[in-house]
């Protein structure tokens, strides 16, 4: 059974504010979100998990692995089953994750119009366990570079 | 939406223990957030109390004003000498110790008169948003642990005065899984910023869960079990209050039923086709849109088939286009190539001497 009332309509009433809602006056207003549905941040009917039936998630999990949530239709009711959650470890190879990812989003007619952000966030977060290299020491030059090699 | 929706009324220690049939919240699609605002913004006034400036206030003195010629402007100002005060302007709104502009009175319009009908509305329509997931989501209330949204408890839980102590209405609370929002109340309080701390709003805090219960049937021990649980508030389901359904006239509120509450609600508020037996002429309004789901409406057989096919489509084909050969010379080269047909085939003689050493 579908939620009991359209998503459509739960829109047109949270859309102007809801907790998730982020509105800063910046850059013309911006608007963001951070329901954890929601794979790009950003305040749109399209990436509103929290609204729709069917949603995709990607938060980061532990030992450098991602974790996907996405909403089970039946368990619309029943927010303690509504979200399942499959873990990808940070042993996985990248590529076979984001397959796994993208079969996540995409097979059983789920939702293929969030594959490829779904993917673009895993793959930002896998990016994010990367020790950044440290700026190497600045090498003198000129007159300090003679003194040096004195 | 085919099967007759129910709800499951949830036992001890989290476990379903029946399920109810009828569902009172069945007025789900009469959710009028614009509604629900204007009731909220009039009931909220209605609690005021009346304040005023003294009406001696900037009064208390002879001033009289100078009139013109003496350099100064024409305010009034005190009058007499010997003392500082003497020849200050007063009364106006722009001097010191004068009078405010438009003193407020105490015969301010305070309170609002609300329709009962738009309350009963605004009611039935919090009512009906409260068992919307999504909205408590919006809300920011904690329900990713609550098995089922309306969330109905087993009235036997609460018989006997078994909520009447704090630590027990709190574990009653926790096993059906509530306490994460009574925690996220808890965790919110903050001093007030501004004037108001003195004025005793001294902290802010979020709401936590509202228990509905039915007085006759669960007592009113809970009342007093819960007044210290930090946002847990209480209300009869005989005296349902917008302010607390919708607080900040904002939908969704997260709210634990005791089942007698829940099944009241029938007689209470009645169906779309039987009248309420308590409430005198109350019908609960019934849908102007049957199906406000979007896509369901788009996908329709009935919309389908009085749709035109998609002309174009995404890729728009240009084969149609006569192109001109004087001007194109992309088919000027093609007239040339075809008139010309098959390349000439490589000379012998030139292969053998591309392959000389």
């Amino acid at each position: 059974m579908a939620s009991q009332v359209s998503s459509d309509l739960v829109w047109e009433i949270v859309r102007s504010n809801n907790a998730y809602l982020v509105k800063r006056k910046a850059s013309g207003g911006v608007q963001f979100s951070r329901d954890t549905l929601n794979l790009t941040n950003k305040h749109a009917r399209k990436w509103a998990g929290f609204v729709n039936d069917k949603a995709i998630g990607v938060v980061s999990a532990e030992k450098n692995g991602v974790k996907v949530l996405s909403k089970k239709t039946s368990a619309s009711q029943q927010p303690a089953k509504a979200i399942s959650e499959t873990t990808y470890s940070g042993g996985k190879s990248t590529r076979k994750t984001y397959v796994a990812v993208a079969n996540q989003a995409a097979v059983n007619d789920y939702r293929a119009d969030l594959r490829q952000a779904a993917v673009a966030r895993a793959s930002a977060i896998r990016h994010s366990y990367k020790e950044t290299k440290p700026t190497p020491e600045p090498k003198p030059r000129g007159a300090k570079a003679k003194k040096a090699a004195e | 939406m085919a099967s007759r929706p129910t709800v499951t009324i949830i036992g001890k220690d989290g476990t379903p223990s029946g399920r109810y049939p009828s569902y009172p919240l069945r007025l789900r699609l009469s959710i009028r957030p614009d509604i629900v605002q204007q009731v909220h913004t009039g009931m909220a006034k209605n609690k005021r109390q009346p304040y005023a400036v003294s009406e001696k206030a900037g009064h208390q003195t002879s001033a009289e004003s100078w009139g013109t010629g003496r350099a100064v402007a024409r305010i009034p100002r005190v009058s007499g000498g010997g003392t500082h005060r003497a020849g200050q302007a007063a009364f106006g709104n722009m001097c010191r110790s004068g009078r405010m502009f438009a003193p407020t009175k105490i015969w301010r319009k305070w309170h609002i008169k609300i329709n009962q009908g738009q309350k009963r509305f605004a009611t039935a329509s919090a009512l009906a948003a409260s068992a919307v997931a999504p909205l408590l989501l919006a809300r920011g209330h904690q329900i990713s642990s609550v098995p089922e949204v309306p969330l109905v408890v087993d009235s036997a839980i609460f018989e006997g005065g078994a909520a009447a102590k704090t630590a027990n209405a709190f574990a009653i609370l926790s096993a059906v899984g509530a306490s994460a929002d009574v925690i996220k109340a808890k965790k919110s309080k903050k001093l007030r910023a501004g004037k108001g701390k003195m004025r005793g709003r001294r902290h802010r805090q979020r709401r936590g869960p509202l228990v509905i219960y039915d007085p006759e049937v669960d007592g009113t021990e809970l009342v007093k079990g819960t007044r210290n649980l930090p946002g847990v508030e209480t209300c009869s389901v005989y005296a349902l209050n917008l302010l607390q359904l919708a607080p900040g006239g904002h939908l969704g509120r997260f709210i634990v039923w005791t089942s007698a509450a829940f099944k009241a609600l029938d007689s209470i508020y009645g169906t779309t086709t039987t009248p309420s037996e308590l409430k005198k002429d109350f019908l609960l309004p019934s849908n102007v849109v049957s199906q406000a789901d979007l896509s369901r409406l788009i996908n329709s057989s009935e919309i389908q088939s009085v749709l035109r096919a998609p002309k174009g489509g995404s890729l728009t084909k240009r084969s149609g286009i006569q192109k001109n050969p004087l001007r194109n010379k992309q088919k000027e080269l093609g007239q040339q190539k075809a008139e010309a047909g098959k390349p000439p085939k490589t000379p012998e003689a030139f292969l053998k001497v591309l392959k000389e050493d």
